[in-house]
C-alpha cells in the first residue's frame, strides 16, 4: 500500500472514530442532570414556565435525545457548531480564538518533555544500574506520580512568589511574543513533566535493549568510537518506541492542559472546556471534545508515518 | 446570563436570587421520610439533609447540624450531597417538597425586603426559586403582597415597615425555614489602594468604590505611599491604573442580555441609570436631574382586561405572542388554559392613553449629557432603552412592575407602573440607558465580540477586551458630571471640592477564575484588588500588613427549609425544635472563621430601610426564637411525641 493510500485510509477511519466520540460525549453531557436553561431559570425567579419552554425551543433543547443529536450533527455537518448560550458567540469563533494558546502550551510541554527525556534516557541507559541511572529513575517515577495541578501551584509558589522570576498571570501580549515564551516555561514544565518521565523510562529501556544487540558488539569490534555507535546507530533504533509514545502522549498533554490552563489562567481550550462544563455549554463541550479527538487521531497518524522514516522495514498495509 | 460555575455562586445579580444549589442523583430509600400517610412516624426520627457538594462551607455546617441533631438522641440523620451545577433540577421541582428532605441552600437578597420573604415562602414560588419545600399559605401571601403593592403602603413607608415587621414575626412563628447566617463579601486589596469601600451587592462595588457622590466615596491609587490606611481625601492622587482581579469572564456587555456579576461590574463603568443608590439603599436622581411621583391610582391588575389580547398557550405554558407580555390576566393560567389574555406594549400604551395605570413617575433629565459617541441624551433614549428590555433576558424582572415609558418632551420622560408599588421608585428606573444607535441592536449584539463596542454616558469608555483575558476601560475625558461640576447634583451636600468623577485613569479587569492563581497574583503585585477568595486565604491576607481585607454584609443569606407538607414536619413545634439546634454563632466563628453574621432575623441589617420600623428591636424580639437551646428543643420534641402519640425509643 502506498503512503498516500495509507494516509487516506487512516483519515477516513477518523470519521467513525469521531462519530463514536460525538455520540458518547453527547449522551454523557445530556445524561448529567441539568441543562443551560434550568440554570438560567434557577437563577431568575421571575422566569415563567412559558418562557422556560420558549428558551428550550430556541436553543433546540426540546425533543428526545436522538432528535437533539440529529439536529446537532446536522448542523455540524453543514459547518455550524452552534452558539455559546451564555454569550451568543459562535462556538467555532471561540474554538479558533483559543486554539493558538493551547497549541503553544502543548508544543512547549512537548518540547520540554523531549528535551529532558531523551538525553536523560540515553544517559541512564549508558550508565545502567549506576547512581545516575537510579537517580534519574527515581526522578522519573516522581514525575509520573506528581499531580500536575500541585506541581503547577508549587512552580508558581517558588518561581513567581519566592524567586519573583515570573508573573503569576500571563502577560497581555501575542502568543509568540518573547515575554510570552518566558511565561510559558512554568506551565510548559507542568504539562510536560509526566510525559517527560514516561518518555525517559521508555527511552532508557529501549536504549538498553538495543545496546545488548549484536550489531553494537560488531560496531564496537569494528573499533567505531562509542559516541558514534550510540548517537548514530543505537539512538536511531531506540527512537521508534519513543516516537510512538510521544505521539500517544499528545493525548496526555491535551488532557493535562485542562488542569494546567486553569491553574495558570492560560486562556486556551482546556480552561474553556472546564468553564463550558460548569456552565452546561453543550455546544462548546461537544466542539472541544470533537476537536481534541480529531487532533489525537491526527497525532497517532503522524506517529505511524514517522515509523517508516525511522525504520524502513516497516511497510504500510 | 448566569454561568453556573463555582465562581458565580455568590456572583449573581442583585435581582437574581438563587445563590448556590446542587443536584439530582439517586433517590435512596434510607433516610427517606416519604410523603404518604402510611409511614409510621417514630423517634428517633429518620431525617435526610440535602446540600450541594461544591460549597465546602455549606457542607461543613450541615454536618455540624447533623451531629447536634443526632446528639439529642431524637434523630437519625443522613446527609446527601449533590453537585451544585445540577441541584437546581432537583430542588426546583414542584414534587421535591413531597420527599420530606431538609434542603440547605443560599440566596442573595436586594434592598427590597420582599426578597427575604417571598422567594422562600411565597406560594407562587413553590417549586421555583426558592421555595423548595412548599412553604407558605394564602394569608402569608397576602401579607407579603400587601407590604409592597397597594396605594396605602406606596404612600406610607412607616405602614409598610410595620407590615414587614408583622411578616418577620409571622415567619418566626410559622418556622418554615431556618436562616443560619447572613453572608458577607470580602475584598482584598494592597495598600496602594486608598478610599476603597465596597457596595453591599458586589455587581455595583467597582463603580461605587471608584466614585459615588451619594456617600462621598472616591478611590485613588498611591503607589509610593508608605502609610497604608491613610484615606484622607486631602492626600488624594489623580491618575494611575487600577488592576482588578475578577473570578469569572464577562459574559456580555449587553445589559439586558446578561446578569452575572462581572458583566454587570464592567457595564456599570460604561452605562448609567436614571437614579443611583447609596449603601443603605437610599435613592437619588442621577442621569435624571430630578424625579417625582405624579399620580397614584388604586387599581388592580385586572383593570387592564379591556386592553388585553387573547393568545394561545401550549401545554407547557408557552404563550404564542411575539411582543413582550407585560402581564397575564390574573384569572388565566398559561399552563392550565389553552388561551390566555395578555397585555402587550401596544395595549399598555392604549391603557396609559386612557389614563389606566397604577403609578406615574416623571423624570427630568440633565440637559447636555453626551454618550461616548457624541450623541446627546434625551427622553427618547430612555423610551428606546425600555423597549430594548422587552423580550430580553431581563424582561421578566423589568416588567414585573413597569407598564410603559413615554416621552413628555425632549428632556422629560414618564414611567408608569402597573399597580401601586412601594418599590416603584427603585424598580421602575432600574435599567441602563443606551444610545439611539445601540438601542436598535439585536439582543446580545451589543458586545465587542459582535464588533459593537459598548457606548454609554458613564465615567469610563470601553478601550479593549480580550475574551476570558482582560477588559480595559479608560477615563471618559468629557464626562458630563465633570463638565457640569459636582454642584449639578442638587442633592449633593458634601464639600464643593469633591471630585465630580473618578480620579483613576484606567481600570484593568483581569479575568482569573482560579482562586489560588488570583490570590497569587495579588501577592505578587500583579493585581490591586480582588474578591471571592476562600476563608483560609482571607485569614492570611488579613494578618499581612501589606494587604487590607474589607468585609461587607452582602445581603445574601444561607438557610434550610423544612418539608412542611410531610408528617411530622407539619408540626411547627418540631421545626422550632430543630431551629433551636442550629448553633449560629459557632458556625460563623468556626466554619467561616468569622467571615459572616449569625442570622437572628430573616432580613439583614443592610436591607432594613423599608423592611422594619426598628431593626434593633426586631432583632432582640426574634433572637430568642433562634438561639441555640438544646433543652428547649428536647422539650418541644417531647411535646410533639406526646400530643401526636408517636412511638419513641429515645
Amino acid at each position: 500500500m502506498s503512503l498516500r493510500r495509507f494516509i487516506l485510509k487512516r483519515l477516513l477511519l477518523t470519521v467513525p472514530i469521531l462519530f463514536g466520540v460525538s455520540v458518547i460525549t453527547f449522551a454523557l453531557v445530556h445524561l448529567t442532570p441539568g441543562d443551560p436553561i434550568s440554570q438560567m431559570v434557577a437563577e431568575n425567579p421571575n422566569v415563567s414556565q412559558a418562557e422556560e419552554a420558549q428558551l428550550r425551543a430556541q436553543y433546540g433543547l426540546d425533543g428526545t435525545l436522538w432528535e437533539q443529536y440529529a439536529t446537532w450533527i446536522g448542523n455540524v455537518l453543514s459547518g455550524d457548531f452552534g452558539d455559546v448560550y451564555g454569550s451568543s458567540q459562535s462556538v467555532a469563533g471561540v474554538l479558533i480564538s483559543r486554539l493558538p494558546e493551547t497549541i503553544a502550551l502543548g508544543l512547549f510541554g512537548w518540547v520540554f518533555a523531549l528535551v529532558i527525556a531523551i538525553p536523560t534516557g540515553v544517559y541512564a541507559a549508558i550508565n545502567k544500574d549506576k547512581f545516575g541511572d537510579t537517580a534519574s529513575r527515581i526522578i522519573a517515577l516522581s514525575g509520573i506520580s506528581i499531580p500536575n495541578f500541585w506541581l503547577g501551584l508549587m512552580l508558581i509558589l517558588v518561581g513567581a512568589l519566592w524567586l519573583g522570576w515570573w508573573d503569576v498571570g500571563a502577560p497581555r501580549t501575542a502568543v509568540y511574543h518573547p515575554e510570552m515564551l518566558w511565561f510559558l516555561i512554568l506551565p510548559g514544565i507542568t504539562v510536560g513533566t509526566a510525559a517527560a518521565a514516561s518518555i525517559m523510562r521508555v527511552m532508557r529501556t529501549s536504549m538498553a535493549e538495543e545496546l545488548n544487540k549484536e550489531y553494537v558488539v560488531a560496531a564496537r569490534a569494528k573499533g567505531l568510537p562509542e559516541r558514534k555507535i550510540i548517537l548514530k546507530h543505537v539512538l536511531r533504533n531506540s527512537m521508534i518506541s519513543v516516537v510512538t509514545l510521544a505521539a500517544m502522549l499528545t493525548a496526555s498533554i491535551v488532557a493535562g492542559s485542562v488542569v494546567v490552563e486553569t491553574v495558570f489562567n492560560w486562556p486556551g481550550l482546556g480552561r474553556e472546556l472546564v468553564q463550558a462544563i460548569h456552565g452546561h455549554e453543550i455546544n462548546l463541550i461537544m466542539a472541544i471534545t470533537l476537536f481534541t479527538g480529531f487532533f489525537i487521531v491526527l497525532a497517532n497518524l503522524l506517529a505511524d508515518i514517522l515509523y517508516a522514516v525511522l525504520d524502513p522495514r516497516i511497510r504500510y498495509d | 446570563m448566569v454561568k453556573g460555575d463555582k465562581q458565580s455562586r455568590s456572583a449573581i445579580n442583585r435581582r437574581r436570587v438563587l445563590q448556590g444549589l446542587g443536584a439530582a442523583g439517586v433517590v435512596s430509600i434510607a433516610g427517606c421520610l416519604g410523603g404518604s400517610d402510611d409511614d409510621e412516624v417514630s423517634f428517633p426520627l429518620d431525617v435526610r439533609l440535602e446540600v450541594d457538594a461544591d460549597n465546602d462551607d455549606r457542607v461543613e455546617w450541615t454536618q455540624v447540624i447533623q451531629q447536634i441533631m443526632e446528639d439529642t438522641g431524637y434523630f437519625d440523620v443522613d446527609i446527601e450531597q449533590h453537585s451544585w451545577d445540577d441541584y437546581s433540577d432537583r430542588v426546583l421541582d414542584e414534587e421535591y417538597q413531597d420527599n420530606g428532605y431538609i434542603a440547605f441552600i443560599g440566596l442573595s437578597g436586594t434592598f427590597n425586603p420582599e426578597s427575604f420573604c417571598d422567594a422562600l415562602h411565597g406560594t407562587a414560588n413553590q417549586g421555583q426559586c426558592c421555595n423548595l419545600n412548599g412553604l407558605g399559605y394564602d394569608e402569608l401571601d397576602e401579607m407579603i403582597d400587601e407590604a409592597r403593592f397597594g396605594s396605602d403602603v406606596a404612600d406610607d413607608p412607616e405602614l409598610r415597615a410595620e407590615r414587614y415587621d408583622e411578616i418577620w414575626h409571622e415567619l418566626a412563628d410559622y418556622r418554615g425555614s431556618s436562616l443560619i447566617l447572613h453572608t458577607t463579601d470580602e475584598y482584598v486589596r494592597n495598600t496602594d489602594v486608598h478610599g476603597f469601600a465596597p457596595f453591599p451587592f458586589s455587581e455595583s462595588t467597582l463603580s461605587y468604590a471608584l466614585h459615588s457622590p451619594i456617600d462621598e466615596q472616591v478611590m485613588w491609587l498611591d503607589r509610593s505611599d508608605a502609610t497604608p490606611d491613610e484615606t484622607d481625601r486631602s492626600d488624594l492622587q489623580e491618575g494611575g491604573t487600577l488592576r482588578f482581579g475578577v473570578p469569572a469572564n464577562i459574559a456580555s456587555f449587553d445589559p439586558p442580555y446578561s446578569s452575572d456579576t462581572t458583566s454587570t461590574m464592567s457595564q456599570e463603568l460604561i452605562f448609567e441609570q436614571l437614579i443611583t443608590s447609596d449603601t443603605e439603599g437610599n435613592l437619588q436622581p442621577w442621569l435624571a436631574e430630578s424625579y417625582e411621583s405624579l399620580d397614584v391610582q388604586d387599581i388592580e391588575r385586572d383593570a387592564y382586561e379591556d386592553y388585553m389580547t387573547t393568545a394561545s398557550a401550549d401545554e407547557e405554558g408557552a404563550i404564542d405572542v411575539d411582543e413582550q407580555v407585560i402581564l397575564t390576566h390574573p384569572d388565566d393560567s398559561p399552563v392550565a388554559d389553552d388561551e390566555v389574555r395578555v397585555l402587550t406594549p401596544e395595549g399598555a400604551s392604549d391603557a396609559v392613553d386612557d389614563g389606566v395605570y397604577g403609578m406615574q413617575w416623571r423624570y427630568h433629565l440633565h440637559e447636555g449629557i453626551e454618550f461616548h459617541d457624541g450623541e446627546e441624551l434625551t427622553a427618547e433614549n430612555v423610551v428606546l432603552s425600555v423597549e430594548r428590555y422587552e423580550n430580553s433576558d431581563l424582561s421578566a424582572q423589568t416588567f414585573d412592575s413597569l407598564l410603559h415609558a413615554r416621552q413628555v418632551d425632549e428632556y422629560t420622560v414618564d414611567l408608569y407602573a402597573q399597580i401601586p408599588d412601594a418599590e416603584a421608585e427603585r424598580e421602575l428606573p432600574g435599567i441602563y440607558i443606551h444610545s439611539t444607535e445601540q438601542a436598535s441592536l439585536e439582543g446580545g449584539d451589543l458586545d465587542p465580540r459582535q464588533d459593537n463596542e459598548p457606548v454609554g454616558t458613564g465615567p469610563y469608555v470601553f478601550e479593549e477586551f480580550e475574551d476570558e483575558g482582560y477588559f480595559i476601560a479608560t477615563k471618559n475625558e468629557s464626562y458630563w458630571l465633570e463638565e457640569k461640576g459636582i454642584d449639578a447634583l442638587e442633592w449633593f451636600d458634601g464639600p464643593s471640592d469633591f471630585p465630580a468623577g473618578p480620579v483613576i485613569d484606567e481600570v484593568d479587569m483581569d479575568i482569573i477564575p482560579e482562586d489560588s492563581t488570583r490570590s497569587g497574583q495579588l501577592q505578587n503585585d500583579e493585581i490591586d484588588v480582588t474578591y471571592n477568595l476562600v476563608s483560609s486565604t482571607l485569614n492570611d491576607f488579613d494578618s499581612d500588613d501589606d494587604f487590607i481585607v474589607d468585609s461587607i454584609e452582602s445581603g445574601g443569606y444561607q438557610y434550610f427549609q423544612y418539608p412542611v407538607n410531610v408528617e411530622p414536619w407539619d408540626d411547627d413545634r418540631l421545626r422550632k425544635a430543630v431551629n433551636h439546634l442550629v448553633p449560629r454563632e459557632q458556625i460563623v466563628d468556626e466554619v467561616l472563621d468569622g467571615w459572616g453574621e449569625p442570622a437572628w432575623t430573616m432580613i439583614p441589617e443592610l436591607a432594613q430601610g423599608s423592611g422594619t420600623t426598628d431593626y434593633d428591636a426586631l432583632e432582640s424580639e426574634l433572637k430568642p426564637h433562634n438561639e441555640f437551646d438544646t433543652e428547649e428543643a428536647i422539650k418541644l420534641i417531647e411535646e410533639v411525641i406526646d400530643d401526636r402519640g408517636y412511638e419513641s425509643d429515645v
